[in-house]
């Protein structure tokens, strides 16, 4: 014999609920799956106080259940047929405790909370005698508690539900969600409005509830009820009065579940389970891809958003920056030239002093190292100035970046290969003064070479004359003028002078031409540099929106699994309803992906 | 307490002088010490809230003279000075959303400003006859036992419309039901079934159906059954059987907590909305300077005996102290629970000699101390002790 139809569909969807992690929806299939095929269970479910036990008491004709203000049992009670009445405590680890069924309340009541999985019950009735199982559950309430699972527990087996709402006020919204999901689990339900009896308003309250039931689409019979009265039509054998207590319709329920034939109730019951955990699947996993595409919609929006900001802001900074860069560059170049002939000019002009009046064979010995000195300082200042011009240019540029440069290059000194050739000329004394040497040395030929080499060679070892001032030269011209004349001295002051001046322009233009180097370098360094961190910062934005653009990739992949997964349980969920179809009931909505 | 709570307000108010919002609110306060005690009828749609406030309010008694019912006090702002909560059953789930809210420590610590109703109790055990007394039984029960319960100053059971329908009983109303009464009881009893055999065309008699009818609303079915047997039994005029009813309704329970436990207090529970709100506005707007005046609301929190008092009184009723038989009754008398006079809290005429006062309240003083020393006693039930102590010690301090 083939597996029938629903199995198969029942097996697979049940396979899916594992996999995407529901091992509760998993286990509610294999409990309708594997449910006995002999029983029909029959579960009342309902909030507290609404009369569930009275109506189960009078649908027995027998105090069985728990009523009024005796403890409500935690755990389901499960009343079938027995020639004599009995009761079995069943414990947690399923053992059988007997107890008279007179003394079932009272021994309930006795158990400490959660040593028990359920109570038995069994009573001689006609409407149990084929296979027919009522079960009491615990009243619904808080959708976490213990007690609401237990009651809830039921619809894995349940072939069909009593929900029991009184009709002292119309269903709640926690009663209509509770009588959704019940039709949703199981496919035959009804309504029981208890407490007609005592309720005025009641035909109006049946008439809201059945509304309620319709507008949200649950199929399921409002029938009022009286135990009130039911219990005393059967006291004074009143059948009339029995007919007012509404009991009637609700046995004439009752006895049409019971004699449902069982291969068709169980592929209805299969079908109606394989499409309520597929929909509530299907609901999790659509949850679950939107929740991802919501993430990935709202995350990957703000990033690209804030990648494109930057990259805007780089090509902003880029222009920014080389543009500053070149126009200090070339201020610095024209403004240290100019220092520079500013101060050889009036190094010049006090040469041209001292010799217009001094006789250099007199002065020389103190003329000499002013000179050096005078033009050592010139050149140090200068440099020293542009070393800080040059700096300055650096943060500068550097703070076209704003905040993305602070760790970006931590040093940006100008101490590197560039300026090491700065460096000698900025601390020349007279020692490094190398360029004056040479150029003295070039002297010896023409005037008092000897005297000027010696006077050089021993400069090395002697203190330097005092800061050099330019009002020096001055002083020895005062000094030593006067004491010789004629051509001789004459001759002597245009050579020494010439000599001086031509070193001095010796000197300027060589460190001139280093000067201009130097600030060469300068930019070059800087432009390197700061074209390597826009590269840098471009690159990683390039990155980021690699990354933002791969992230969203692989959450489209797992939204198309996710979807494709959906349509199939909704192929299951089809096909169940086509089977529930067959098993005789009209199915309505379909799920689509 | 009230004089103490006056200078922090007018304190404060100097603080807030130029917020005009906040001034409001601490003008606003400063009124509420003046005006009556405000108790709030809270509860979920349909518990009966309009009908018990409206059966209440229409007492005619000192007692309740000094109240302001708020049946359902919607907007937030509306401070109520105390709560009476309604619930149609005594469930966890009912209750755990009808516990007071928190708040401050100083709310919570003096949260003695709630009475939990089981409304409806004409509705439990099917509506039997005895279905009033079950009730009662429910809300002692749930009051003594109940964790869910321990914050409320009692839980009564109160038919409300029952209430009602008995203070307003007419004359027509209670000729027809003497009418009634006088069918004999085999034939009426299928007839007061149910509403729908009450409003059977085939009733005996030739009262029509919407009278009958709008017996069955006003009273309910069980009233209806209520007020028959009642008149049978010998109520046999109109006062005496409104009395009755009221009187099984539970409504002088309720009342007589009411008087006890607010209208009495009611100096002590304006005093402690003002502070609430103070605190909640020195918290909400900080200000420099304000530190001091918090350290004097937390200094009046922690010193307000009345709070204490009624915290007790509650616990030993509802049965959550050791006290029980006479010591507890003379507990709950020193702390108040009979009026906060001196000779009330010993027991005493009102008209007693200062003297006689004076010495049983040293007497009572003596007693209470050795209690509150006793080392073979636990430590809860010897702060206990100290509560009354002090309470005694308030008393005889009015002598000094």
């Amino acid at each position: 014999m083939t597996a029938p139809a629903w199995l198969e569909v029942l097996n697979e969807t049940l396979d899916a609920c594992r996999t995407h992690g529901r091992a509760d929806l998993a286990e509610l299939l294999r409990r309708r799956r594997d449910a006995p095929a002999e029983q029909i269970r029959l579960g009342v479910l309902g909030f507290p106080k609404q009369g569930k036990g009275y109506l189960l008491n009078a649908v027995l004709n027998a105090p069985v259940c728990a009523v009024g203000d005796a403890a409500t049992p935690a755990v389901p009670t499960e009343i079938g047929y027995a020639e004599e009445p009995a009761a079995t405590l069943v414990g947690r680890s399923l053992e059988r405790i007997p107890v008279a069924v007179e003394r079932l309340t009272g021994e309930l009541g006795a158990r400490p909370a959660g040593t028990l999985s359920r109570v038995e019950v069994g009573v001689p009735r006609e409407l149990l005698s084929a296979g027919l199982v009522l079960v009491d559950t615990p009243p619904v309430g808080d959708p976490r508690s213990p007690r609401t699972a237990a009651a809830l527990d039921l619809l894995a087996e349940a072939d069909a539900v009593i929900i029991v709402s009184d009709a002292t006020a119309s269903l709640s919204p926690a009663e209509l969600a509770l009588a959704r999901h019940v039709r949703t689990w199981c496919p035959h339900v009804v309504l029981a409005l208890t407490k007609i009896d005592a309720s005025p308003g009641w035909r109006a309250v049946a008439e809201r509830d059945r509304a309620m039931l319709a507008e949200a689409g649950i199929d399921a019979p409002v029938l009022p009820v009286s135990a009130v009265v039911r219990q005393a039509a059967a006291k004074a054998g009143d059948a009339d009065l029995n007919a007012r207590s509404g009991f009637p319709e609700l046995l004439t329920w009752i006895a049409e579940q019971a004699a449902r034939p069982p291969e068709q109730s169980r592929a209805l019951l299969a079908a109606v389970g394989v499409r309520a955990a597929a929909a509530e699947l299907v609901e999790s996993l659509r949850d679950r891809a939107d929740a991802a595409g919501q993430e990935a919609g709202l995350g990957q929006a703000a990033l690209l958003q804030r990648a494109q900001r930057r990259a805007d802001d780089l090509r902003r900074q880029n222009t920014r920056w080389q543009n500053l860069l070149s126009d200090e560059i070339t201020d610095l170049l024209s403004d240290a030239e100019y220092d520079l002939r500013e101060r050889t000019r009036k190094i010049v002009n006090t040469i041209d002093q001292t010799f217009d009046d001094g006789d250099p064979a007199k002065v020389w010995d103190e003329f000499a190292p002013w000179l050096d000195n005078a033009l050592a300082e010139a050149v140090d200042t200068n440099y020293g100035w542009l070393a800080d011009r040059a700096e300055w240019i650096a943060q500068a540029t550097a703070a076209c970046f704003g905040a993305q440069y602070e760790g970006a290059l931590p040093d940006l000194r100008l101490d590197g290969s560039g300026v090491e050739g700065l460096d000698d000329v900025r601390r020349p004394k007279i020692e490094k003064f190398k360029v004056g040497q040479q150029a003295f040395t070039g002297l010896r030929g023409s005037y008092g070479g000897v005297l000027m080499f010696g006077l050089v060679t021993s400069l090395a070892g002697l203190p330097l004359i005092n800061p050099v001032s330019l009002g020096a030269g001055a002083a020895f011209a005062a000094k030593t003028i006067k004491d010789e004349g004629g051509m001789r001295l004459q001759r002597r002051q245009a050579v020494a002078k010439q000599a001086a001046q031509r070193h001095v322009d010796d000197v300027f233009l060589r460190f001139g031409k280093e000067c201009r180097d130097s600030i060469r370098v300068v930019q070059r360094r800087l432009r390197d540099h700061f074209t390597g961190l826009a590269e840098e910062l471009a690159d990683e934005l390039t990155h980021e929106r690699e990354t933002i653009l791969a992230g969203t990739a692989e959450r489209e992949r797992r939204t198309v699994h996710i979807r494709r997964e959906i349509d199939r349980l909704a192929g299951l969920h089809q096909r169940a309803g086509e089977l529930g179809t067959i098993a005789g009931r009209t199915t309505r909505r379909e799920l689509s992906a | 307490m009230t004089q103490d709570v006056r200078d922090l307000l007018a304190a404060a108010a100097g603080l807030y002088r130029d917020d005009p919002r906040a001034s409001a609110v601490l003008l606003d306060c400063q009124h509420r010490l003046e005006q009556p005690l405000r108790v709030a009828f809270a509860g979920a749609p349909s518990s009966g809230k309009t009908t018990l406030s409206a059966a209440l309010g229409e007492w005619p008694t000192r007692a309740l003279r000094d109240l302001v019912l708020l049946d359902d006090p919607g907007p937030a702002d509306d401070f109520p000075d105390a709560t009476v909560r309604l619930v149609r059953h005594l469930e966890p789930d009912e209750l755990a959303a009808a516990h007071p809210p928190g708040g401050s420590p100083f709310a919570r610590q003096s949260a003695v400003n709630s009475v939990l109703v089981l409304s409806r109790a004409d509705e439990v055990g099917a509506g039997r006859i005895d279905a009033l007394l079950t009730a009662k039984q429910l809300a002692r029960r749930a009051w003594r036992e109940d964790p869910l319960c321990t914050g409320f100053l009692g839980v009564i059971a109160v038919a409300g419309q029952l209430a009602y329908g008995g203070r307003s009983l007419r004359d027509d109303e209670f000729d027809l039901l003497a009418a009634f009464a006088a069918v004999p009881r085999e034939e009426l009893e299928r007839y007061v079934l149910s509403v729908d055999s009450f409003t059977d065309p085939a009733f005996p008699g030739p009262i029509p159906v919407e009278t009958r009818r709008s017996l069955v609303v006003r009273f309910g079915m069980f009233g209806v059954r209520l007020a028959l047997t009642l008149i049978r039994t010998g109520c046999d005029d109109r006062v005496k059987l409104s009395a009755e009813l009221v009187r099984r309704s539970g409504l002088g329970e309720l009342r007589d907590t009411l008087a006890g436990c607010f209208v009495a207090r009611a100096e002590a529970l304006k005093a402690r909305t003002a502070v609430i709100r103070l605190e909640a506005l020195l918290a909400a707007q900080p200000r420099a300077g304000g530190d001091r005046l918090v350290s004097r609301v937390e200094r009046f929190a922690a010193a307000a005996h009345d709070f204490r008092e009624l915290r007790l009184i509650a616990d030993i009723r509802g049965g959550r102290t050791a006290l029980s038989g006479e010591p507890a009754e003379e507990a709950v008398r020193l702390l108040g629970a009979q009026g906060t006079a001196p000779a009330d809290r010993l027991g005493l005429e009102p008209d007693a000699d200062p003297g006689e006062i004076y010495d049983s309240g040293l007497d009572a003083l003596r007693r209470w101390r050795h209690e509150a020393e006793r080392p073979d006693r636990p430590h809860a039930e010897r702060t206990a002790a100290h509560v009354v102590v002090r309470s005694a010690e308030g008393l005889l301090a009015l002598f000094g």
